[in-house]
């Protein structure tokens, strides 16, 4: 049982992980198809059903807002974090540290790093209380506050680690130990 | 109550606000990243190559010390070899970054200053910027090895006599792009950049 405040809060952040996720592949889903081929886990007629990605993003998005599907889209979303992290984690294996990850927007080359695989699997373990069944208790207004304001503090902090990991640190990385 | 909500509202805003100003700062650091990455020491391509042994050249200094520049150091040392000229404006600003460089790095590492031409006005150039201490050899062949062209420039030897890194060196920040170049294992941070990127 968890309260509705902060199950609200937990399953309108990852809606809009989920939905902006897949706006960013829906942008350009032949660069997606590229970077789906590129990780070469699965045949190239597989391949041609990567729209399937984003369309499932979008679902489990949409469907973590309504209280019947919530479980179902929690799960799915778990299932598919978890998908990620072990196709980003193959490829790292495979010594590929140069592959794009396919995240963050058709014009964003990144390559895959490990921190993204670990974030995937924390990120598919937070969706865990979305399982749980709802405490039943009168909202308040303050709820409300809680609500809007803890999603938005939450999507703000993602883009900023978000940025802190992919961007500065991998170029101060090599800087550091100089002396 | 009202008390407790109102300031609870109010912490919302904050902490938004806060979060706000960490996103646009995180953004900036990115950008100033792109913006300011080091400049690295300039390459001209002729003269011995990055990664292959330096001419080993027998040099004396004008204290009469003897050099075997370029030749493999029993006392595992590098040797900044450093090419200045007293008609050279840009050496004599960038002489201080070097004596302190050299300070900075006498763990592993040793100066050597290289110049052509007139030994008497060699010597009070050595004695007008205060260069006492480092050795400060006046030889033609030392720069005609290098194929020294534009001063100051600099070439990095490591313990083996193998060159690590050359280039011409305007500024600390060149000079010091030559200790990284050597400690990251690159011919220059050009190199290392235009990797990275």
């Amino acid at each position: 049982m968890i309260d509705p405040a902060v199950g609200a809060m937990l399953a309108g952040a990852f809606a809009l992980l989920f939905v902006s996720a897949a706006l960013d592949k829906l942008r350009s889903l032949q660069g997606f198809a590229e970077v789906f081929r590129a990780y070469r886990l699965l045949p190239d007629g597989v391949a041609r059903l990567s729209w399937l990605v984003p369309a499932l993003e979008l679902t489990v998005g949409v469907g973590l807002l309504a209280r019947r599907s919530r479980a179902g889209a929690g799960a799915a979303g778990a299932a598919l974090l978890v998908a990620y992290a072990a196709a980003i984690a193959i490829n790292l294996q495979r010594g590929r540290r140069d592959l794009a990850c396919g995240c963050g927007g058709p014009h964003a080359r990144r390559p895959i790093a490990a921190w993204m695989a670990w974030r995937n699997l924390l990120l598919a373990g937070l969706l865990a209380p979305m399982l749980l069944p709802w405490i039943v208790r009168p909202m308040a207004a303050a709820d409300a506050v809680t609500i809007g304001a803890g999603t938005a503090v939450a999507a703000l902090l993602y883009m900023s680690l978000d940025r802190l990991l992919a961007q500065v640190t991998p170029r101060t990385a090599p800087l550091r130990g100089s002396r | 109550m009202t008390a407790l909500a109102v300031s609870n509202v109010v912490l919302w805003i904050l902490v938004l606000l806060l979060s706000v100003v960490v996103l646009a700062l995180v953004r900036q650091l990115g950008v100033l990243h792109e913006r300011i990455a080091p400049a690295g020491a300039l390459m001209l391509n002729r003269g011995p190559a990055v990664g292959e042994p330096a001419p080993i050249l027998e040099v004396a200094d004008l204290e009469g010390h003897a050099h075997r520049v370029g030749a493999a150091r029993a006392d595992g040392r590098s040797t900044l070899l450093l090419f200045v000229s007293p008609t050279c404006p840009v050496c004599k600003s960038l002489l201080p970054a070097v004596k302190s460089s050299g300070k900075d790095e006498r763990a592993w590492m040793d100066v050597i200053l290289a110049s052509d031409g007139d030994t008497f006005e060699q010597r009070q150039f050595v004695r007008s910027q205060g260069l006492d201490g480092i050795p400060y050899v006046v030889s033609a062949a030392l720069g005609l090895a290098y194929q020294v062209g534009r001063l100051p420039f600099a070439a990095l030897l490591d313990e083996h006599g193998i060159l690590r890194a050359r280039g011409l060196v305007n500024s600390r920040e060149h000079l010091e792009s030559l200790f990284e170049a050597k400690r990251l294992g690159v011919a220059s941070l050009q190199e290392y950049f235009s990797g990275a990127l």
